[in-house]
């Protein structure tokens, strides 16, 4: 008997007098020791399946059929206080925002003193024992001084072992985690799912990790399920399903992630994003049909049956499509951008670093920190750089000192040829119109109570410009059109636009009084695949068609690889490696870039990963 | 009763909730009172019939239909007196809140926006200025700037700024750290462009919660000040002046004292309605909370 069985589970929700469904008949097993990977982008409704296991499901929403069978008894009918003997022993958590996770007012000690005893550890003396013992396990190093720190004074990699530690202290035969490391940068994700993976094997615990990276899923899971609007799309063993994916969608989701090697391809775009709730209900058949590249007339008519087209590979599809028959052909993509070398750079930083000193309060002595450390590269004119590097590197800091937000400590950054810090009306006007900065959170960036119109053309409100309503109406209809957004949108707030929709306008807004270079801050990483994919592209016409330059600063290797030319490396405030994408990513020289490439998901479902890392425990202390 | 809450569904968000439907059903009611006052009131309010000194209002078998709440104490009609102290009440509420709200959200957004020595030295006056209780800064104003109703506005003003600096600053910090006003910078807009066009506007619901709520203040602090005689001249009508007199001679007639402190009472909380049910209604917090429960 297998431990999980889902048998054709429907959730249904209310959203006013409508009754949606919001899963429709899911099913899947789960064998001991087993990992099975839910892969889909934001609103597929992974985490739904995840929230049946605590039955912690929001307001109105309601499991209207089928059967969730956890050893042998249904956790859906089953009364709350046995659900709850279960919860935290037999079926763990793992959350998705470590840094939330944990209590702020609590020490690591008193949160891992009220768990065990929930768990039935008796005596204080055993359940410090104890804790100490599974901190040891997740690697967290003087695990003694760890239980009187408070959440804070930890790291983001470091708050997630901790909460890895706690699910697995009960020692539970099924361990639920909900995106554990979407908001960790690449080389902690790399540590926490070896991390994880050695958990699993050590106390034999069944795993359902949810995720919206499907290489990733390839790389840890038996067993993937593709969603997509609630519904599974494709069945399959995740090497089988990264190798040879047969759904649309499936295909879409892996093409629309760049590759990290091998030939660069161009990425496929789907129309739209995925629908909302709201609109499941419009969707007669097959709800992926009007985002479908191939789109037939028959998956409009009625929802397609599961089809098995190979041993314990099954796909939602018509058979045309499940059987590989037609396919979206691909293009390989034009080289990434480049400058042609001759042109004075518009952008030139020379030996510039950033030192920030805090204050010592009372007695304590002054701290120095070396956020960016002789940087010199320069930007020229129609080329696309990257700088990538792990939270922490300096990145941030350099975009924010070319756009002019912050000041270099020491050395100097050209803006075409004179310096940045020149504050005379005419200097900081021709920086304006040479520069432009594209924020990391659309949601922060653009100023909630303006208008989409009056976003766009907001440049042209600043003091020494004055247009005048008309002119600027004209203009935002052509941003508009450059960004690809619909016309109505014009008069919309951002809070009624979809994330994506938000990143374009927040890049239109830079482009409106045609920049020669944009300073783009992680643009991308908020962003589901598809809508990454839209994003990029987005650039590379935008290039094109404006000749600007741009400086990508991103800790995703793949998307640098996919529009940049050149890339820097950053590590700890230095750059390490730097020169052409292709060269740098083919042959890395510096033993720091080849960790960080490591880090990646490989595209290849045989390569094993994630790497073991032989100094995954210095960076640990490094943290404290 | 569905197609009521039809009806109100399809109302702009602040007017949907109850609080604001009534509170502010009670200052549009009192600001009109106020306005058509020479024509609402049945008498001149400072007339005085001496024969019918205390006379009980019209309901009772005493009472005289001339005077619909009846007379005080000099014969003069009560129902005229309220109606005409609701212009003094409601001018105080208008321009002495408007004045303290100007002062204390001019310096709240230079202190929250440029940080710094200038923060710290807003801050500081602020914290000084509040450490004064508010009822002896005012009589002590009153006995320096003199009697008067404009010198009630101003006592008022130079108390209360400090409750609009301290709190707007506060949001105006939080707002200066979003990106959008770097986004702005980027674009070229000077200091007082961003002040004006991205942080003002989203200050502005706390700005109107607070004027609602320093507008009760403002009444009730007229009402104390014209109640010891400090605020308007002996031949004015206000509702503390109305209290003032009939304490004399309330065992002979009750009916001079609860009316003027049932207007204040009624005006008041009107206001705090009004400002309570904006909170809820503006603060944004509050209200995606409600859109994640729809």
């Amino acid at each position: 008997m297998s431990l999980v069985e889902a048998r054709d589970i429907t959730l249904s929700a209310r959203i006013g007098d409508m009754s949606v469904e919001v899963l429709r008949n899911v099913s899947f097993t789960l064998e001991a020791g087993e990992t099975l990977g839910l892969v889909g982008e934001s609103g597929a409704g992974k985490s739904m399946i995840g929230r049946l296991f605590s039955q912690l499901l929001p307001p109105g929403f309601a499991v209207s059929a089928g059967e969730l069978i956890f050893d042998g008894e249904n956790l859906i009918t089953m009364s709350q206080t046995k659900r709850r003997r279960l919860l935290g022993k037999r079926i763990a958590f793992v959350p998705q925002e470590p840094m939330t996770a944990l209590n702020p007012v609590l020490s690591i000690g008193s949160q891992f003193n009220e768990h065990l005893k929930r768990l039935g550890v008796r005596g204080g003396r055993a359940r410090r024992d104890l804790a100490i013992k599974i901190l040891s396990e997740v690697h967290l190093p003087e695990p003694e001084l760890l239980l009187g720190k408070y959440p804070h004074q930890l790291s983001g990699g470091m708050c997630q072992r901790a909460l890895i530690a706690l699910a697995f202290a009960g020692d539970p035969v099924l361990v639920v985690a909900d995106e554990p490391t979407t908001a960790l940068d690449v080389m902690t994700q790399a540590r926490i799912m070896a991390l994880i993976a050695e958990m699993q094997q050590l106390h034999g615990t069944a795993m359902i990790l949810i995720t919206h990276d499907l290489r990733l899923a390839a790389h840890v899971c038996d067993k993937i399920l593709v969603m997509y609007a609630g519904d599974v799309v494709e069945r399959s063993g995740a090497r089988d399903l990264l190798a040879d994916p047969r759904h649309p969608y499936t295909r879409s989701l892996k093409r629309a992630n760049p590759t990290i090697s091998g030939p660069r391809m161009r990425l496929p775009t789907l129309p739209d994003q995925m629908p909302g709730l709201v609109e499941f209900s419009n969707l007669s058949g097959c709800r992926f049909s009007p985002r479908c590249p191939v789109n037939a007339d028959a998956c409009r008519a009625g929802v397609p049956a599961m089809l098995e087209i190979g041993p314990g590979h099954d796909v939602l599809c018509v058979p045309a499509c499940a059987s590989g028959e037609r396919d979206i052909s691909e293009v390989e993509a034009p080289p990434a951008p480049g400058g042609n070398g001759t042109d004075a750079p518009l952008v030139e930083l020379k030996n510039v670093s950033r030192r920030f000193v805090t204050r010592g309060k009372w007695f304590a002595n002054a701290t120095t920190v070396d956020a960016v450390n002789d940087v010199s590269f320069a930007i020229g004119q129609g080329e696309f750089i990257g700088i990538v590097g792990e939270s922490g590197s300096g990145k941030t800091t350099v975009a924010r000192m070319i756009a002019g937000l912050d000041q270099p400590t020491e050395g100097q950054i050209l803006v075409r040829g004179k310096d940045a810090r020149l504050q005379t009306a005419e200097a900081k006007a021709e920086r304006l119109e040479t520069l432009q900065m594209i924020f990391q959170d659309p949601q922060s960036a653009l100023n909630p109570r303006r208008m989409v119109e009056s976003l766009l053309t907001q440049a042209m409100e600043a003091d020494h410009r004055n247009h005048d309503a008309e002119e600027r109406g004209g203009r935002a209809v052509d941003l508009l059109r450059e960004i690809g957004l619909p016309g109505d949108s014009r008069r919309r707030y951002p809070s009624q636009l979809s994330g994506g929709q938000r990143q374009r306008v927040n890049i239109g807004r830079a482009i409106c009084i045609a920049p020669k270079v944009l300073v783009a801050d992680e643009i991308v990483s908020g962003l589901d695949v598809s809508v990454q994919a839209q994003i990029l592209n987005l650039l590379l016409r935008l290039r094109e068609e404006l000749d600007i330059s741009l400086l990508l600063i991103s800790h995703d290797l793949s998307v640098v690889r996919y529009i940049c030319s050149r890339v820097f490396v950053m590590h700890k405030g230095c750059v390490v490696e730097s020169g052409p994408t292709e060269q740098v990513f083919a042959d890395p020289q510096h033993a720091y870039t080849r960790t960080l490439l490591s880090a990646v998901p490989p595209d290849d479902a045989d390569s094993p990963w994630p790497p073991l890392f032989s100094e995954s425990e210095a960076d640990v202390v490094r943290a404290f | 009763m569905n197609a009521l809450a039809w009806r109100i569904r399809r109302l702009p968000a602040p007017l949907r909730s109850g609080r604001v439907l009534i509170g502010g059903g009670i200052v549009l009611a009192v600001t009109v009172i106020a306005i058509f006052a020479p024509w609402l009131a049945p008498n001149d309010p400072q007339e005085q019939d001496l024969f019918g000194n205390i006379m009980p209002p019209a309901w009772d078998p005493l009472g005289d239909p001339k005077y619909p709440f009846g007379t005080d104490n000099l014969g003069r009609c009560i129902l005229s007196q309220l109606i005409y102290g609701a212009r003094v009440a409601m001018v105080v509420a208008v321009v002495a809140s408007t004045g303290a709200m100007v002062i204390g959200v001019t310096l709240a957004h230079i202190a929250g926006y440029f940080g710094g020595w200038i923060d710290g030295l807003i801050t500081r006056l602020v914290d000084l200025w509040m450490s004064f209780p508010p009822v002896v800064l005012s009589l002590i104003l009153m006995l320096g700037l003199g009697v008067g109703v404009s010198n009630v506005i101003l006592a008022i003003i130079l108390v209360d700024w400090t409750r609009f600096c301290r709190v707007v600053r506060s949001d105006v910090l939080v707002v200066r750290q979003r990106d959008y006003i770097s986004a702005a910078q980027l674009l070229g807009f000077g200091h007082f462009r961003t002040l004006r066009r991205e942080v003002l506007p989203s200050v502005m619901p706390l700005i109107i919660t607070l004027m609602a709520l320093e507008m009760g203040i403002a009444v009730v602090v007229e009402a104390i000040l014209s109640f010891v005689g400090l605020s308007v001249e002996a031949d004015v009508s206000a509702w503390g002046v109305m209290v003032a007199d009939a304490r004399q001679y309330m065992y002979q007639s009750v009916w001079g004292l609860i009316l003027p402190i049932a207007a204040i009472t009624v005006t008041v909380m009107g206001f705090n309605l009004l400002g309570d049910g904006l909170r809820r209604t503006l603060d944004p917090r509050l209200r995606q909370e409600r859109h994640a429960q729809a």
